[in-house]
């Protein structure tokens, strides 16, 4: 009985939340119902696409952005694995320069997400100006420390 | 003359007087002529005079001149005349004097007066004049040559010359080298002291190109040398079947000296330069040996004359300087392409250095031809070490690539080769690191990270359009 009204105590508040994450505890009930692991994974890979492709689309951009910068700095960490660290200084800068702009990225989409409670009050546009700023600050150090 | 000068004197003296009239007036005048052209003559005499007594062993003119001679008697001039005379048409002053002499001496103030001293007085014990030991060696120490014959009864004074300059002698008095294996055969049945030598150092600088057929006569003590000396040469030795010990007495114990370690004839180079000869026997030079033929005893060849007076001959011209004497002059280095001396270097530069060497044949200097010389790039140890290639005429140059070490470097030419001057060149020369804007601009290994940084910022900048104006 208590356990009963444990679940359904949460199932409530989980209906409050919003619509993406609604979703995901859907198919996680679902995942709870079903019993082999293989239907799981597919199952949790269609369910996290389609919730996915629910985002909103500025959101999506800045994803495919932090996707890129991510993956050129593993490049790079592949490349000097390689050929070795000689100019030790270009690596950190090159690599500074994907995760930097990948993390001030990151910090966008946080600032710029509506489903955010904590930047609830903050305009998209002084997050932008914020993003540009810092931006310009990180590829200013990296032209310097690239040598 | 006598006769002109008396006239002139009277017709002088007889001007005062005015009395006697003056028999030959135009006369006078020639003969006045005559007398200044005599004492011009004289004067002139002197000066040349001057001029060859200063004009030695230098190093512009590196064979000897003046060489005195000391003998234990002077009936050796006479019974040693062929390899006397061979020295004096080769251009050498003899200057021959009885070994206690009291009015030898090798200097005078300051300056040595020979070149080179011969010693052949093998019994003498005490020389005349100033000369000792010591004087002898300080002779050789000043870069002057020697040739020293010892013979059956060497005294101790010509031993310890030779133990100084790394030669010992026979401790026994009465040894002499014996040999019954390759002894000269002769008419008479003898106790094969006078032996038949032919094992000579393979040198060319030392005994001449031309090779010695003849065996070498030999009668007098060997002496042994110090293997770990590395300036002294065995010119002849013994065969192996020779020993030293007294002839006329039976052998109780073994003979300290035998075999091949037997040096007849032997060399000292020193390190500086100064050469000497050591024999174990002064009738290697004499007449009768040049003259007579040969048969060493085992052997069907029959020589008509003795190699002495060819050894003999090769080795003076080796001792005192006409052969073997090299000198380097010219030491010029500078970057590939350029033409002056810098007077310090970078880092992965290359240079060329260059020296010239030549070789003294007697009369004049020649190109010397090898191609052993080597030049280091040395600091505490050689960075580089390269054989120097040769343009025949005596230029010898290498071009490197300076080490990627910085500090202060020396390029240094040692040559030391058996008979031959040793050359030891050493120039300094300080070597820098790269200035920091002489460095690579672009490493080529970093390119990846700086087509990873321009891409994130042109990735960024098409980003914040792409964000800024999409719906």
């Amino acid at each position: 009985m208590f356990t009963k009204s444990h679940k359904t105590f949460r199932f409530d508040s989980i209906v409050k939340s919003k619509h993406t994450e609604t979703a995901i505890t859907v198919c996680v009930r679902e995942m709870v119902k079903s019993a082999t692991t293989k239907d799981d994974a597919h199952a949790l890979f269609h369910s996290l696409r389609s919730a996915y492709s629910a985002t909103p689309t500025n959101l999506k951009i800045i994803d495919l952005y932090v996707v890129f910068a991510v993956f050129t700095a593993l490049i790079q960490v592949v490349y000097m694995a390689i050929v070795g660290s000689f100019p030790f200084n270009s690596f950190l800068s090159g690599v500074l320069s994907c995760v930097g702009t990948a993390v001030l990225a990151v910090c966008l989409r946080i600032q710029v997400n509506k489903e955010n409670k904590e930047f609830k009050d903050l305009p998209p546009e002084r997050a932008f100006a914020d993003f540009v700023l810092c931006n310009l600050v990180l590829h200013l150090v990296i032209m310097n420390f690239l040598g | 003359m006598r006769g002109l000068f008396t006239k002139i004197h009277i017709c002088l003296t007889s001007q005062s007087s005015k009395s006697q009239h003056c028999s030959v007036p135009i006369q006078t005048s020639r003969t006045l002529k005559m007398a200044k052209i005599s004492i011009a003559t004289v004067f002139i005499a002197l000066i040349s005079l001057l001029l060859t007594l200063t004009h030695s062993f230098s190093t512009e003119n590196p064979t000897d001149r003046r060489i005195l001679v000391l003998l234990d008697d002077l009936a050796l001039k006479s019974s040693h005349s062929i390899f006397f005379n061979s020295l004096q048409s080769r251009g050498f002053e003899l200057d021959f004097k009885l070994s206690d002499d009291p009015k030898i001496a090798l200097q005078r103030y300051g300056q040595y007066l020979y070149d080179g001293l011969i010693l052949f007085s093998p019994t003498t014990e005490r020389f005349g004049g100033s000369l000792d030991v010591a004087a002898v060696l300080d002779f050789v120490d000043s870069g002057k040559d020697l040739i020293v014959a010892a013979d059956a009864s060497a005294s101790d004074l010509i031993r310890s010359i030779a133990a100084e300059c790394g030669v010992d002698f026979d401790e026994d008095p009465s040894a002499v080298v014996i040999d019954h294996g390759s002894y000269a055969v002769s008419g008479t049945e003898g106790d094969h002291t006078l032996i038949a030598a032919d094992d000579f150092i393979k040198s060319d600088v030392l005994l001449g190109s031309t090779k010695i057929e003849a065996p070498v006569l030999f009668k007098g003590i060997g002496h042994s040398l110090n293997p770990a000396n590395s300036l002294v040469l065995k010119v002849l030795s013994a065969s192996p079947s020779a020993y030293s010990a007294n002839p006329k007495s039976k052998l109780s114990t073994p003979p300290s000296l035998s075999g091949s370690s037997i040096s007849l004839v032997s060399v000292v180079q020193a390190r500086n330069n100064a050469r000497a000869v050591f024999s174990g026997s002064l009738d290697l030079f004499s007449n009768k040996f040049f003259k007579s033929p040969v048969q060493k005893a085992g052997s069907s060849n029959k020589y008509a004359k003795s190699g002495n007076e060819q050894f003999v001959t090769e080795l003076s011209k080796w001792v005192f300087h006409e052969r073997g004497h090299l000198k380097a002059v010219n030491v010029k280095h500078h970057r590939v392409g350029e033409t002056d001396e810098p007077a310090i270097y970078r880092i992965n530069d290359d240079l060329e250095y260059s020296v010239e060497i030549y070789e003294w044949s007697g009369s004049s200097w020649e190109p010397y031809v090898a191609n052993d010389v080597q030049v280091q790039f040395y600091m505490m140890s050689p960075y580089v070490l390269k054989t120097m290639s040769t343009d025949k005429k005596g230029l010898y140059h290498a071009s490197f690539k300076v080490p990627d070490v910085y500090g202060v470097f020396q390029f240094k030419v040692e040559y030391q080769r058996l008979g031959y001057t040793s050359l030891s060149l050493a120039k300094q020369i300080p070597v820098r690191p790269f200035r920091h804007n002489e460095y690579e601009r672009f490493i080529p290994t970093a390119f990846p990270y700086y087509g990873a940084s321009f891409s994130t910022m042109a990735a960024f900048f098409i980003f914040s359009f792409v964000y800024l104006y999409s719906k």
